[in-house]
């Protein structure tokens, strides 16, 4: 019987050991961490994620809104009404509210990928002229997600190196992250091409975005003599060649006009059609193209999230082509009752008539440029149209602006009346001659609201120009909860500040 | 009954096995005797007589008479029955006997399974809870968690109400911010008792809840261990018992909204205050022929289906029992149903020192749903001027022309019928779980065994998006089909050693052992757009439609954890009683530096009623008990402790759009993962007295969770994506006291027991890793976890009324004389400045009210007089505060149908408590007063209910009986056909929004009322 016991005993403990099983499971869908950051496929797919960002609806939806609304352009009707208290009202529902963290998250999601790249990539051996290119669009990018933050948020954390969850930054202030942003373009400017040889790689940032952006930092802040260098490059040096105005502005917002040559910077969209969602980690198989079309849409179509204010309207009326034509960038930007000059009963808004679907007597506006009314009669969350960032003309009218604001006013003239002519408008150095500084940078206010709205520049020119204040309340009555010293930096989001005591709120929060 | 069943049963044994015991013909004293059943006064045949020391032995004949040769006249009789007080007659001298067997009342002779082990229950040393099946089979469940409910003390349970959908169940507090659920074992293997699972396949329920009892489950027993035992086969004839019950299901009422009429003035008085238009819906184009009754549409009656039909029968050395039922549920919401078919086979086979056996269960569960939307928001939120379907709604896009929000009649909510006909959601679960085992009788007392387990479960689902439209502004998509089909397979081996020895007063029996388990889930799915329909029917597989195709595969878990278990019971003489146990287990889901832990535990009981200085004629039977131990639960994910590069960005680029791969570590991982731990102490006691008619349970638990899992709320400019890495940080208390009572009467012809039962459960968090300087809670939504204080508490704004007038605004001031909430107009709520800081912000949240119940009652009452019988159950849950989600978007007035009661401030109604009523836009008094985090939405959740209540007649004919049918009973029951509570959403019985918003009612499902009738027999 002893014998028989421990024979089993035996066959047990052998059992046991023999079944002992490997604890060690490879993860079979993803690799880790330390495989990774190998070879050149490695790199250019780091920094393809980066631009994946664009299509995360924090970037691709909300960023846009917020500064249509925010400015004096646009403003928020929704029934959502702690949206439309934020977007446009000044009144802020909570510092955690979704849409607006939106923003503040994906611009650092941004941050988090170009860092890895920007960490890892120098290691990497591969050909250096790639890595310097990949480096730069590394570079630029996390540049823009710094100069959105800076001109949303204003003072917000550095990050500069891969994230850890133990990272407890302290705030940098405006000036400092403008100062990163610049030194991160200048990277840029040195890495990237002007032009892309492969037309596969058409949509990659070049060069002439990142001066373009430089240009934007410096102005921001002031720096219009420093602004100066880039615009250079941009319009009377190498980027002469490679950009021109596209002779009908209206191609700017169609699907089939897109990376045209007056594209300097644009977020690339496409439809997927089997998409599941809109955040590009979860699958595969995730939005390709945007939902800011659906959300500002006009009612019964879209959200009608972000509206425009019809002051701007009675802008593009103060003056006629010299054919003696309505300027034609009033039906390419807003879609209202008189899109179509003839009226209510003519302007169609996706196969009906606006007065069909809003009756005669409603004077709501709403931005069009982004939205798909040129090619379907619908619209949904997959819109494939590329969101323009930075044109050519915007380009030209800064390079106005800086030569004005530099002492130059007569130099500026050609570049306005460049973008002027483009639409059929008589040169202002016809027009308006002899403008002095002060006037002429008036003048140049008008002539940006008509080229760019919609298109979101207007917040950044409204801080630029020092315009913010209820003083504009008549124009958008959004301004009257507007004050001064507080509400021209959003803020910081609460669960940030309370996880890092290293945080500081903004002023007036 | 059972016991008179058993008694004539085994008298049929005998009559057909005349030698079943062997008469020891060696004689020196011949006893002789009869044995007589002291409730009924009849002989008692089948009664086991044996001498005490010896294994001489024989039974009473049909007479209830005897005859045994005893070694010396001076011998003791051991009289034995089961279901009966044994008896030790010393003979004294005497060469006849006559004995009243008396029927024991008492279930301490009661085997419960505590794992890998049975022990008496007059042996347990910690604290485990047994629910009979026939407390549980009495309502009609989707789940074993829902039959639960009330019945055990420290057990919690939530309903989920929806068909096929489980119940939240929580064994003695929450002490985890992620999982709370209890681990499930059937029959040996370690599988989840979801509502895939039959319940009437259940013959007892063991809930183990301390450290002590769950301890040789270690790493994975923290929140409790529920066993549950399957029907075996017993030794006989073939029998065949059939069951069938029908109910009806009605949803418990609805708001009571407005109709066309009563909605069309409102809005118009509504734009009218704000200086508005009202819309032509309600004005010129009001159209009294459409009055929408949104619940009428969306809701119908429901029903519920069980039929069981189960063959069973043995012999000495093997028993079969095969049962096949099906249950059908069809929800009260249109588009909801569940079915579920089973079929059982358990079989046990013996053969000189092995035995053999498996129980196996097949089913396959199908659950249908639009599997989008909630109508339990939609139907009071949808105005009644806007109708079901209509040709004016037709477009390209909404063929069908399904009635939606327009921008005349705003509403967003969206239409439940158009939803049900568009969408459709359908899962299937086929499954296989269960174990084979084989024990080997090794030496007396020793026993090894083989288990091996395995749970196989095919899932497939498939989602259809048909054309059409059911909301206002719909975002265009294509028609779509997507079906994925993934297997889930877990297997289980162990390999243990029971040895059982009794030497002199000693009594020790101790198991050995190793467990592994491997758990996999492998996803594959595709799909298409595109549908192709033809004369409204649509094809139906993914090749069928035309458009462009998904295709996606993954293993989402992978893990195999390992462990040697043991445990020893010893008993002193009856009196002295100690468990140790120890488990020590490793799991793959963690580091190689932290993937192996050891989780003992210790318990020990004085059965003091036992010791000869107790003598006590009231109290039959008292035990002190007291336990402490360590326990573990896995609340990761498969991989979390690694970082892994991300594949699935995607950049657009070229002339022709392609997507170009990206990749990047999207998610931080902390390497350092490990178990939840958990320590906790009970004491306890469980007491008879009156011959334990009344049998008294106590308990005082003390478990301190540490190494809690905390989803860092990292910071969001980390750039974090795909969840937060979590942390073993956070640490949690439950201490709490549950009582259970029970008193029987049963020796008259009107038998009935009353049982009741409480659980106080006192949460505390400890303490919540660092978050940072100065933060010691978790926020979640309006909830706060905060150190010191009950997880996930409503942390909102405190209301203070109305203001009356601009005056009483005007001087609403803080100490330094701020208005304080100049946006508000007479009617708006008045909200507290907490911070004193001049105006209302996030700085002005306070706690207001916990989730969680103070006091958790269940009662139940049987009665049976003759052929009737009688059930009742109760339960009571009070203390705790919900937070009415559904009621905060109806009376936030925008853009939504109005209760019919509402009665909004105004200069001429001031006497009310609901505010003033307008457009909310541009009118930030308005959008305060429907401010989410503020306890104008916060109710008391407290409740009682009657949650079945059933009577049965047994036809015990002889006309049956001739047919060999017996136990043949019909019943009625109705089920939680009373609440009592103050609560105004539809159900109190909330399973919420996660552990950290678990009284969040976010259109939680209510609990149905059932009225059933039922029979069942056997032959």
């Amino acid at each position: 019987m002893k014998k028989l016991l421990k024979y089993i005993l035996m066959a047990a403990s052998f059992g046991v050991m023999s079944c002992d099983p490997d604890l060690d499971i490879i993860n079979p869908n993803q690799p880790t961490i330390e495989v990774f950051w190998q070879n050149a496929t490695d790199a250019e797919q780091g920094v393809n994620s980066i631009y994946s960002t664009f299509a995360r609806p924090g970037m691709s939806r909300w960023m846009p809104i917020i500064y249509v609304t925010r400015s004096d352009e646009g403003y928020s009707g929704s029934p959502w009404s702690d949206l439309a208290n934020a977007m446009g009202g000044f009144i802020q529902p909570d510092y955690n509210f979704g849409p607006v963290i939106d923003v503040w998250v994906d611009c650092y999601v941004g941050i988090f990928r170009a860092n890895q790249v920007i960490d890892n990539v120098p290691g990497i051996e591969m050909n250096n002229d790639l890595k310097n290119r990949l480096l730069g669009e590394a570079y630029f990018l996390r540049a823009y997600f710094y100069y959105n933050l800076a001109l949303l948020w204003g003072n917000v954390p550095m990050m500069l190196e891969s994230s850890k969850p133990t990272d407890l930054p302290p705030t940098t202030l405006q000036a400092d992250v403008w100062a990163q942003v610049e030194l991160d373009l200048a990277r840029a400017v040195d890495g990237l091409p002007a032009v892309y040889a492969n037309s596969r790689d058409l949509g990659r940032v070049t060069k002439g975005a990142a001066q373009a952006l430089l240009a934007k930092t410096y102005m921001q802040q002031g720096k219009y003599t420093e602004a100066e260098g880039p615009l250079n490059w941009l319009v009377t040096g190498e980027g002469a060649s490679i950009y021109n105005l596209m002779p009908n502005y209206r191609d700017n917002f169609l699907i089939t006009s897109e990376n045209n040559q007056e594209s300097v910077f644009e977020w690339q969209f496409t439809i997927n059609p089997t998409e599941v969602t809109d955040n590009d980690v979860d699958t595969p198989n995730h939005n390709y193209g945007t939902s800011i079309s659906q959300f500002m849409a006009p009612p019964g179509i879209g959200w009608a999230d972000a509206e425009a204010r019809t002051w701007a309207i009675q802008e593009f009326l103060k003056e006629q082509t010299t054919q003696g034509e309505r300027d034609p960038r009033l039906s390419a930007s807003y879609l209202f009752a008189n899109t179509d000059e003839r009226g209510p009963q003519f302007t169609m808004v996706y196969g009906q008539t606006y007065a069909q679907r809003y009756g005669m007597e409603n004077n709501r506006a709403y931005f069009r440029k982004f939205l798909n009314d040129h090619w379907r009669n619908e619209e949904g969350y997959r819109s494939p149209n590329n969101y323009r960032v930075v044109r050519y003309a915007d380009v030209l009218l800064m390079y106005a602006e800086v030569l004005n604001a530099t002492g130059r006013t007569a130099q500026a003239y050609a570049h306005v009346d460049r973008v002027r002519a483009r639409v059929g408008l008589a040169p202002l150095s016809q027009t308006q001659p002899g403008l002095g500084q002060t006037a002429f940078l008036e003048q140049l206010k008008h002539e940006r609201l008509l080229e760019l709205s919609g298109e979101g520049h207007r917040w950044a020119d409204l801080v630029r120009w020092g315009d913010l204040g209820s003083q504009i309340a008549n124009r958008d009555p959004g301004f009257n909860n507007f004050v001064i010293g507080r509400h021209e930096f959003l803020p910081i989001p609460q669960r940030d500040l309370d996880i890092n005591k290293n945080l500081s709120q903004n002023p007036g929060w | 009954m059972k016991k008179k069943l058993q008694k004539s049963a085994l008298w049929l044994l005998l009559l057909l096995s005349c030698n079943y015991l062997p008469v020891i013909a060696q004689s020196s004293h011949l006893v002789q005797g009869t044995i007589i059943d002291k409730t009924t006064g009849e002989p008692f045949p089948g009664v086991t007589i044996i001498e005490k020391g010896t294994s001489k032995g024989t039974v009473t004949d049909m007479d209830g008479k005897f005859q045994l040769d005893v070694s010396s006249s001076q011998s003791t009789l051991v009289i034995s029955f089961i279901g009966f007080l044994q008896q030790e007659i010393p003979l004294v001298g005497r060469s006849t006997i006559e004995v009243e067997l008396d029927e024991d009342i008492s279930d301490l002779n009661e085997v419960v399974v505590i794992g890998y082990q049975t022990v008496k229950k007059k042996d347990l040393t910690g604290a485990t809870a047994v629910v009979g099946t026939d407390k549980t089979s009495r309502v009609t469940a989707a789940s074993l968690g829902e039959s639960l409910q009330g019945l055990a003390p420290g057990v919690s349970i939530r309903n989920g109400g929806a068909p096929g959908q489980g119940a939240q169940v929580e064994i003695r507090g929450v002490a985890s911010f992620i999982n709370s659920n209890p681990l499930y074992v059937i029959d040996g293997m370690i599988a989840d008792a979801n509502p895939t699972m039959n319940t009437n396949d259940i013959e007892s329920i063991q809930i183990l809840k301390d450290a002590s009892a769950a301890a040789i489950y270690g790493s994975r027993a923290a929140n409790g261990v529920i066993i549950i035992t399957t029907k075996q086969g017993a030794e006989g004839t073939p029998k065949v018992s059939v069951s069938a019950k029908f109910g009806i299901q009605q949803l418990p009422p609805g708001y009571n909204m407005m109709n066309n009429v009563q909605f069309a003035e409102m809005q118009r008085t509504q734009f009218n205050n704000s200086g508005l238009t009202p819309p032509a819906s309600v004005g010129v184009n009001f159209d009294p022929a459409i009055n929408t009754n949104w619940y009428d549409e969306g809701t119908r009656l429901g029903n519920a289906q069980d039929y069981n039909v189960t063959l069973s029968g043995g012999s000495k050395n093997s028993n079969y029992l095969i049962s096949g039922s099906y249950f059908e549920n069809k929800g009260v919401l249109i588009g909801n149903d569940f079915k579920r078919a089973a079929l059982r086979i358990n079989t046990k086979n013996t053969k000189g020192r092995v035995t053999f056996g498996e129980n196996l269960v097949f089913t396959n569960s199908i659950t249908n749903s639009p599997g989008t939307g909630n109508p339990f928001y939609d139907m009071p939120l949808h105005l009644p001027v806007i109708p079901v379907q209509d040709s004016r709604f037709i477009t390209g896009a909404n063929p069908d022309g399904w009635g939606k929000g327009t921008t005349d009649a705003v509403t967003y909510a969206w239409n439940p019928v158009a939803v049900n006909a568009i969408n459709s959601y359908r899962s299937n679960f086929a499954k296989v779980v269960g174990n084979a085992f084989l024990d080997v009788d090794i030496l007396d007392g020793l026993v090894y065994r083989f288990n091996a387990g395995a749970e196989l479960s095919f899932d497939h689902n498939k989602r259809m998006r048909r054309a059409g439209e059911w909301h206002f502004n719909q975002p265009a998509a294509p028609t779509n089909i997507i079906e994925d089909r993934s297997l889930f397979s877990s297997f289980l081996l162990e390999h243990t050693l029971n040895y059982t020895k009794t030497f002199g007063k000693h009594n020790l029996s101790a198991v050995v052992g190793h467990s592994q388990q491997h758990t996999k889930r492998d996803v594959l799915s595709a799909g298409r757009t595109d549908l192709q329909s033809f004369d409204g029917r649509y094809l139906n597989t993914v090749s069928s439609a035309t458009g462009d195709p998904i295709a996606d595969g993954f293993i989402p878990v992978n893990y195999t954890i390992s462990g040697f278990l043991g445990r020893a019971n010893y008993t002193y003489d009856e009196r002295y009683l100690l468990t140790v146990t120890g488990r020590y287990d490793s799991d793959s889901r963690f580091g190689a530096d932290n993937r192996s832990r050891f989780f003992p535990s210790v318990a020990g009981g004085w059965r003091i009623s036992e010791e000869a200085f107790f003598n006590s004629s009231l109290v039959s039977d008292l035990k002190f008990r007291a336990s402490y131990g360590e326990l573990g639960i896995v609340t990761v994910g498969s991989w979390d402790y690694i970082g892994f590069l991300n594949s699935n960005p995607r950049a657009i680029f070229g002339p022709d759009e392609q997507a170009y791969v990206g990749a990047t570590q999207a998610r931080l991982a902390n390497p350092n993962l490990g178990w939840e731990r958990r320590s906790s102490h009970n004491i306890g006691f469980d007491a008879g007295f009156f011959d334990d008619k009344l049998t008294i349970s106590a308990e005082y638990y003390n478990s301190l969770s540490e190494d809690v899992l905390v989803n860092l709320p990292i910071a969001w400019y980390l750039g974090n994506l795909g969840g937060e890495p979590a942390v073993n940080a956070a640490s949690i208390r439950n201490r709490g006291i549950e009582l259970a009572a029970t008193y029987r009467s049963i020796k008259n012809a009107f038998k009935w027991d009353v049982s009741a039962n409480m659980t106080t459960i006192r949460n505390r968090v400890m303490d919540v890793g660092n978050l940072g300087e100065g933060i010691d809670y978790i926020q979640t939504g309006i909830t706060r976890s905060q150190i010191g204080r009950p997880l996930g508490e409503w942390y909102v704004l405190k209301t203070d009324g109305l203001f009356q007038s601009q005056e009483e605004i005007n001087n609403y001031r803080n100490t330094n004389g701020q208005i304080i909430q100049p946006f508000a107009r007479p009617g708006d709520v008045k909200f507290l400045d907490i911070n004193d800081d001049g105006e209302i912000n996030q700085e002005d949240r306070t706690f207001v009210g916990s989730p969680w119940p103070t006091l958790q009652t269940g009662a139940q009452f049987n009665a049976s007089y003759k052929n009737f019988s009688f059930n009742m159950q109760w339960i009571g849950v009070f203390g705790h505060t919900l937070m009415n989600g559904v009621r905060r978007d109806i009376d936030s007035y925008q853009n939504t149908n109005f209760r019919a009661d509402i009665s909004p401030w105004s200069p001429d109604n001031t006497n009310t408590t609901d505010p003033r009523i307008g457009v909310s836009v541009g009118d930030p008094g308005l959008i305060d007063n429907a401010r989410l985090e503020s306890d104008r939405w916060l109710e008391d959740g407290s409740y009682i209910r009657l949650r079945n209540l059933e009577v049965a007649y047994n036809f015990n004919s002889s006309l049956l009986q001739r047919w060999n049918v017996s136990n043949s009973i019909v019943f009625v029951s109705g089920q939680n056909l009373l609440t009592f509570t103050k609560y105004s959403g539809l159900d109190p019985d909330v399973t919420g929004n996660g552990i950290l918003q678990r009284g969040f009612d976010n259109g939680n499902w209510p609990a149905s009322r059932i009225y059933s009738v039922g029979l069942q027999f056997e032959f």
